[in-house]
């Protein structure tokens, strides 16, 4: 039995003190698995270095009438300079047991041969974490702390973690943390939500993930940062992904995702997709989950929508093509026809338009400041470039130089008009985007405040706009 | 199997493993500083040795001004060797914990066992050299035995002493602030000439005499010059000042050491 009461860890910063856990109480009986859940610097982490008794908290207490491990997977274990025997001489020593016995298991386990007697250094990471796994796995506890093991390793060694650990060890407490939901659903029979420093418990994993969002949730309500604008669209693409998946919001909506996809809920699952594209609507791989899932339920247009997006931003054309072509045929099509415009790392005005660029264009500049999927699809199947798309979107009679924008109220990207920012104007310096992102004349007349700012400069587009709108 | 849960911490027990612990990474703070090549940890004496010997060849060469007729070989080496004692011993702990965060992780391993199994080795270092030599000189006659063992013994031990109980202070204080690193350099080289290494107290004037016997260390140097040279050495010293000052001075080690291993925080 592990007793957790009142636990709370401050630490001093030079801002003052930042609290991360702030009352934490829970108890963990034999056998019992409990999964966290959390944000980035939630304080799992810590909460975990504070059970393993690293470290002390500032008040509160950790009472443990089992023996607990160190958190697993954790490759600091080991001196890096000492060789991979030296190394597990030493835990041995530390925690009083047999040398030869471990050496033979971590040799089996680890399938380091020859390397076992190099230093640790020369190592790359997935050697390295496969002897910090196996060291793990040479002390018996009776409790496991787990933060981020499914990171490491290939699938193989992967599945025989999970065989040491979650069947051979079945019988032993664990506490995991981790970035991959589906690990702590799969594994844990409680559940728990850190969020502000409190923990809050959950019998049932969809509760507890439910809880979570919805916690997220709360948070992504901050005001959008025009600080975070791109330089311009392909760095808009390029760094999308990256910061995408470290976003807790993204990250649990494509989970989410995932998971319905995998019950074969496919509404919900193009549902969850494409919520997290709205987010960050220039992340290429999602696109092509939504599309799957529309393709599944026979929305050929909102499928082949997506995959023309995904190749547009850049998702390998060989992976997607077979895929499109399905879905251009079902509609009676050829894709001889239509051919895909693939991504170049060009300026935004020749790139291949994708469903984002052409969304915002109709939020900013159409009359209603929506386009439906028909009239989309055929923009993306006519137009090579983003201008030739605008150039048609600007002669349409929708078209409204005195459209006007609702006030922005969620942290939505789409939602943005700042990405126009972005797409149109990359002559400008970072402060002058900041500037015309935040200001009200964007949203009171996107049209005019993007042309006063010098937008569109090089786009065709701009030349042939109809004398009456101009 | 390992770490069975023990429903009373018995002293026995948390001794052994305290034990154990030390061991452990005694011989891994050996392998991780020599490694397994050429000499391997014979280095961890055959290093203070080297420096020990070109002390000594200077300033036998140099004709050292000591203040006595003493031998200057026995001078030398009494001198340089508590000054390699008490010297490493800080020099090894400062920053010992930041390279060792790691290892936080072992419950079992605790701050203190860091410092202990680093002090163990530069005095076993520093014992080993200075006896070796000790014993080399003597059968190469260039200097006799011991008058009185047990002294140099003790005496020796206090600056042990000293010097283990301001390794621990200045390396817990080192984990708090980047300065102590920066300063302890300048100060032991400062302080290595007041030492009492270079030069006898009787033959500085009475002026200074009274300067440097505040500086405990120079207790610890004249008892092992008293020890092994007896009545010739003129040896002056002050054992109630010098043990008093070591006991205050591993209390106020101690409270440092706890305060530090309590905030801690593992990488």
């Amino acid at each position: 039995m592990i007793e957790v009461r009142d636990l709370r860890k401050v630490y001093p910063t030079r801002f003052g003190e930042n609290v991360v856990l702030d009352g934490i109480s829970f108890d963990l009986g034999k056998g019992e698995k409990l999964g966290i859940l959390g944000r980035n610097g939630a304080g799992k982490s810590t909460m975990i270095r504070l059970i393993s008794g690293a470290e002390r908290p500032t008040s509160g207490s950790v009472r443990s009438s089992m023996s607990v491990s160190w958190p697993l997977a954790f490759g600091g274990a080991f001196q890096p300079n000492l060789t991979g025997l030296d190394n597990i001489r030493f835990i041995s020593r530390i925690y009083d047991q047999d040398i030869e016995s471990n050496l033979q298991f971590v040799d089996d386990f680890a399938e380091l041969g020859p390397y076992l007697g190099e230093e640790v250094r020369t190592y790359s990471s997935g050697m390295r974490a496969r002897l910090a796994f196996a060291i793990s796995m040479i002390i018996e506890f009776d409790c496991f702390l787990i933060d981020e093991i499914g990171a490491v390793g290939d699938a193989r060694f992967h599945d025989r973690c999970n065989r040491e650990l979650f069947r051979k060890r079945g019988d032993r407490a664990m506490i995991i943390i981790s970035h991959d939901a589906s690990y702590i659903r799969d594994h844990c029979t409680r559940f728990a939500v850190l969020h502000g420093g409190k923990l809050e418990q959950f019998g049932d994993f969809d509760r507890a993930y439910g809880d979570f969002r919805a916690k997220i949730g709360l948070d992504a309500q901050d005001r959008f940062d025009p600080r975070e604008l791109a330089d311009n669209r392909q760095q808009l693409i390029e760094t999308t992904h990256t910061i995408a998946m470290l976003d807790d919001a993204f990250r649990t909506a494509v989970q989410a995702g995932d998971w319905k996809r995998d019950d074969g809920q496919w509404d919900a699952a193009e549902k969850e997709y494409l919520g997290a594209l709205a987010l960050y609507p220039y992340q290429r791989s999602y696109w092509v989950q939504a599309a799957h899932a529309a393709k599944e339920m026979g929305e050929d247009v909102r499928a082949e929508i997506a995959y023309r997006t995904a190749i547009a931003l850049g998702e390998a054309y060989g992976d997607v093509r077979e895929h499109l072509e399905f879905v251009v045929q079902r509609q009676g099509d050829k894709l001889a026809q239509f051919p895909a415009h693939l991504y170049s790392s060009c300026a935004a005005q020749n790139a291949a338009p994708a469903a984002p660029d052409i969304e915002m264009f109709a939020r900013a500049f159409w009359r209603g400041s929506t386009i439906d999927d028909t009239a989309m699809l055929a923009l993306l199947r006519e137009h090579a470039t983003c201008d030739g798309a605008l150039a048609v979107m600007l002669n349409d009679s929708r078209f409204d130089p005195r459209n006007t924008q609702p006030p922005q109220r969620r942290r939505s990207p789409a939602s943005r008009i700042a990405n126009l920012v972005t797409i149109a104007c990359p002559h400008l310096s970072p402060s002058e985007k900041e500037t015309l992102a935040a200001s009200p004349a964007l949203l009171a007349a996107p049209w005019r405040a993007i042309i006063a700012a010098g937008g569109f400069a090089d786009w065709d587009a701009l030349g042939q706009i109809p004398a009456e709108a101009a | 199997m390992a770490s069975q849960p023990l429903p009373l911490p018995r002293f026995a027990h948390s001794l052994r493993i305290q034990l154990r612990v030390i061991g452990a990474l005694l011989r891994r703070e050996m392998l991780t500083r020599y490694g397994r090549h050429n000499i391997g940890f014979m280095w961890l004496f055959v290093e203070p040795m080297l420096f020990t010997i070109g002390v000594t060849a200077l300033w036998t060469a140099t004709k050292s001004f000591h203040g006595s007729d003493l031998p200057i070989v026995a001078f030398a080496l009494t001198g340089y060797s508590s000054v390699l004692l008490w010297r490493n011993m800080p020099g090894r702990c400062i920053g010992a914990l930041q390279a060792n965060l790691p290892l936080m992780y072992h419950r079992n391993i605790k701050v203190g066992d860091i410092y202990a199994a680093r002090l163990l080795l530069e005095f076993g270092g520093a014992t080993i050299s200075f006896v070796s030599l000790a014993v080399l000189f003597i059968a190469a006659e260039w200097m006799s035995p011991p008058d009185d063992f047990l002294k140099v013994a003790a005496g020796w031990l206090l600056i042990a002493w000293f010097g283990a109980a301001l390794a621990m202070g200045l390396g817990a204080l080192s984990y708090l602030n980047d300065l102590v690193d920066k300063l302890w350099h300048p100060f032991s080289y400062l302080l290595f000439p007041l030492s009492g290494a270079a030069f006898l107290v009787a033959a500085l004037p009475k002026f200074a005499q009274e300067i440097v016997l505040w500086i405990p260390i120079v207790h610890g140097v004249e008892m092992v010059r008293e020890g092994f040279f007896g009545s010739k050495a003129q040896a002056v010293y002050d054992l109630t000042y010098l043990i008093p000052f070591n006991l205050i001075l591993s209390v106020v080690s101690l409270i440092i050491l706890r305060y530090v291993s309590r905030r801690v925080v593992p990488e």
